[in-house]
């Protein structure tokens, strides 16, 4: 935690992609303009404000918003163009902030300390970010600019979409106290509704409740909304994102009950979530395995490495014998899952005892192989093991094309 | 709506000018599709390529997604999309 705040404050701005996916989708094609559209399968993944109006949101369930809003578009997405989408826009905002802190659809600029270069006109900067985001993308972002974090999120969650707005220094517990609860970071829709039904509504009034009820009532985390709805939150802008998770998961573009084609899949899975783990210079302690059966039920089970690895075998060696004890039915999977947490920075992990040239010689082969795979796509080299996806699935220089590939936001 | 994907290469009329490349017309078999409006564009790698992405409009009201691969300087018709 950074707690000390530079001579005239610090300034962040957050920026939030209006429903994403879906506005890529309007932006690729004219047609869907003005009308309801999704992205998702099975559940929403963005939807656009046309299709909100219906009362539809992400996380509904697809036969739901069916209901809601006949006569919606539904369309499966492309993940790949929605990062190219992502990686052009915090490229700009990378123009007007030494410090992004990226998410799939939403980043912090930290602006402290370049008064001069935006000629101490915050809000300008903010204007002049999203006319620019407009004129390269075609896409609406809405920009909110505040002392902290929260504030600045506040800020923009309070003017979507398309808005701008600065709270003001020493404006932010006027700001912060009137907003209905749901604005609060950390208030979702469950929180939401367990507060409603203690009559709170506003963050004013979640302040009458002591850090000891609410950490009855939502556990660990009660105490983040216990400082959030005083609009305490010094955490600062971290450019190198370290995540809580990195999963990779996806559907079968047919129910599957074929080990090697399952198999196969968690493997190629496995390496992605890996691959990505390595370039952060991050080794994971725990590998979790979720499978979706066609009938119902999504068991998942998740268990600890002997010692944090960051390489493609160890970890998928746990993720299959996870995967043997939890596929016990004769049933086809709909779809199957891996992620990886509690993660090491690199180079904290322990040695091997007993042959430790063994660990260099795979950590050589893995930097190798990352490096053969950076510079001629991922499907330059497929390993033995996913073997059983080629001829099933199409590759791009991507690698396989899944059916709903699921990134960790 | 349904989207058909295509993947051919295909020959493409562009104007390069002013550090941007715009599409103008392609020809797809005999037949060559003037392009109306380049609705989106977008850019992508494969490996250190760089691929540059376009959704466009034909004259005929189609919309067609083309791919750039800078590497090698090939145009392919990556998708058509259609209505119904």
């Amino acid at each position: 935690m950074d707690d000390e705040a530079p001579p005239g404050g610090r300034i962040i701005l957050h920026l939030d992609i209006d429903a994403f996916f879906a506005a890529i989708e309007q932006q690729r094609n004219p047609k869907l303009r003005g009308k309801p559209v999704i992205v998702g399968n099975g559940v929403i993944a963005s939807c656009s404000y046309e299709a909100r109006r219906f009362g539809c949101y992400a996380g509904q369930r697809l036969s739901e918003a069916r209901r809601a809003c006949p006569g919606v578009v539904i369309l499966d997405g492309c993940e790949k163009t929605y990062r190219a989408f992502a990686a052009r826009i915090f490229e700009l905002a990378r123009e007007f902030s030494p410090a992004v802190e990226a998410y799939l659809d939403e980043a912090y600029c930290d602006l402290t300390g370049t008064a001069r270069l935006h000629g101490g006109d915050f809000l300008l900067a903010g204007r002049r970010l999203k006319r620019l985001v407009r004129e390269r993308t075609g896409l609406d972002v809405t920009v909110g600019i505040g002392s902290s974090r929260m504030v600045a999120k506040m800020a923009s969650k309070s003017v979507k979409p398309d808005g701008l707005f600065q709270v003001a220094a020493g404006m932010e517990d006027p700001f912060i106290r009137a907003l209905p609860i749901d604005k609060l970071p950390g208030v979702g829709r469950a929180t939401s509704e367990v507060l409603r039904r203690l009559n709170i509504r506003t963050i004013e009034g979640l302040r009458v409740l002591s850090i000891d009820h609410l950490t009855t009532l939502f556990g660990e985390p009660g105490r983040f909304l216990y400082e959030r709805c005083r609009g305490r939150d010094t955490q600062p802008v971290i450019v190198r994102e370290v995540p809580q998770s990195i999963s990779r998961e996806t559907s079968f573009h047919e129910a599957t009950i074929d080990p090697a084609e399952i198999s196969g899949m968690l493997y190629y899975l496995t390496e992605r979530g890996v691959k990505t783990a390595r370039q952060l210079g991050l080794k994971a302690r725990t590998v979790q395995v979720k499978i979706r059966y066609t009938d119902s039920g999504s068991p998942a089970m998740s268990r600890r490495l002997c010692a944090a690895s960051d390489r493609d075998e160890e970890i998928f060696e746990l993720a299959r014998d996870l995967l043997g004890r939890l596929h016990t039915r004769r049933e086809s999977l709909h779809g199957i899952g891996m992620a990886l947490s509690h993660f090491l920075i690199d180079g904290a992990g322990q040695m091997d005892l007993f042959d430790p040239e063994r660990g260099q010689r795979l950590d050589r082969l893995y930097a190798s192989l990352d490096r053969v795979r950076d510079r001629f796509g991922h499907s330059a080299v497929v390993a033995g093991k996913s073997i059983s996806l080629m001829g099933r699935l199409e590759q791009d220089g991507y690698g396989f094309v899944l059916r709903t590939p699921s990134l960790t936001k | 709506m349904r989207v058909e994907r295509i993947d051919e290469s295909v020959k493409v009329r562009a104007d390069f000018q002013g550090g941007g490349i715009t599409p103008l017309l392609f020809r797809r078999g005999s037949q060559d599709y003037r392009v109306s409006t380049v609705n989106a564009r977008w850019e992508d790698r494969e490996g250190m390529q760089k691929l540059l992405y376009f959704s466009v409009t034909a004259t005929n009201g189609d919309l067609f997604q083309l791919k750039f691969h800078a590497g090698d300087m090939l145009w392919t018709l990556e998708t058509v999309t259609l209505d119904g």
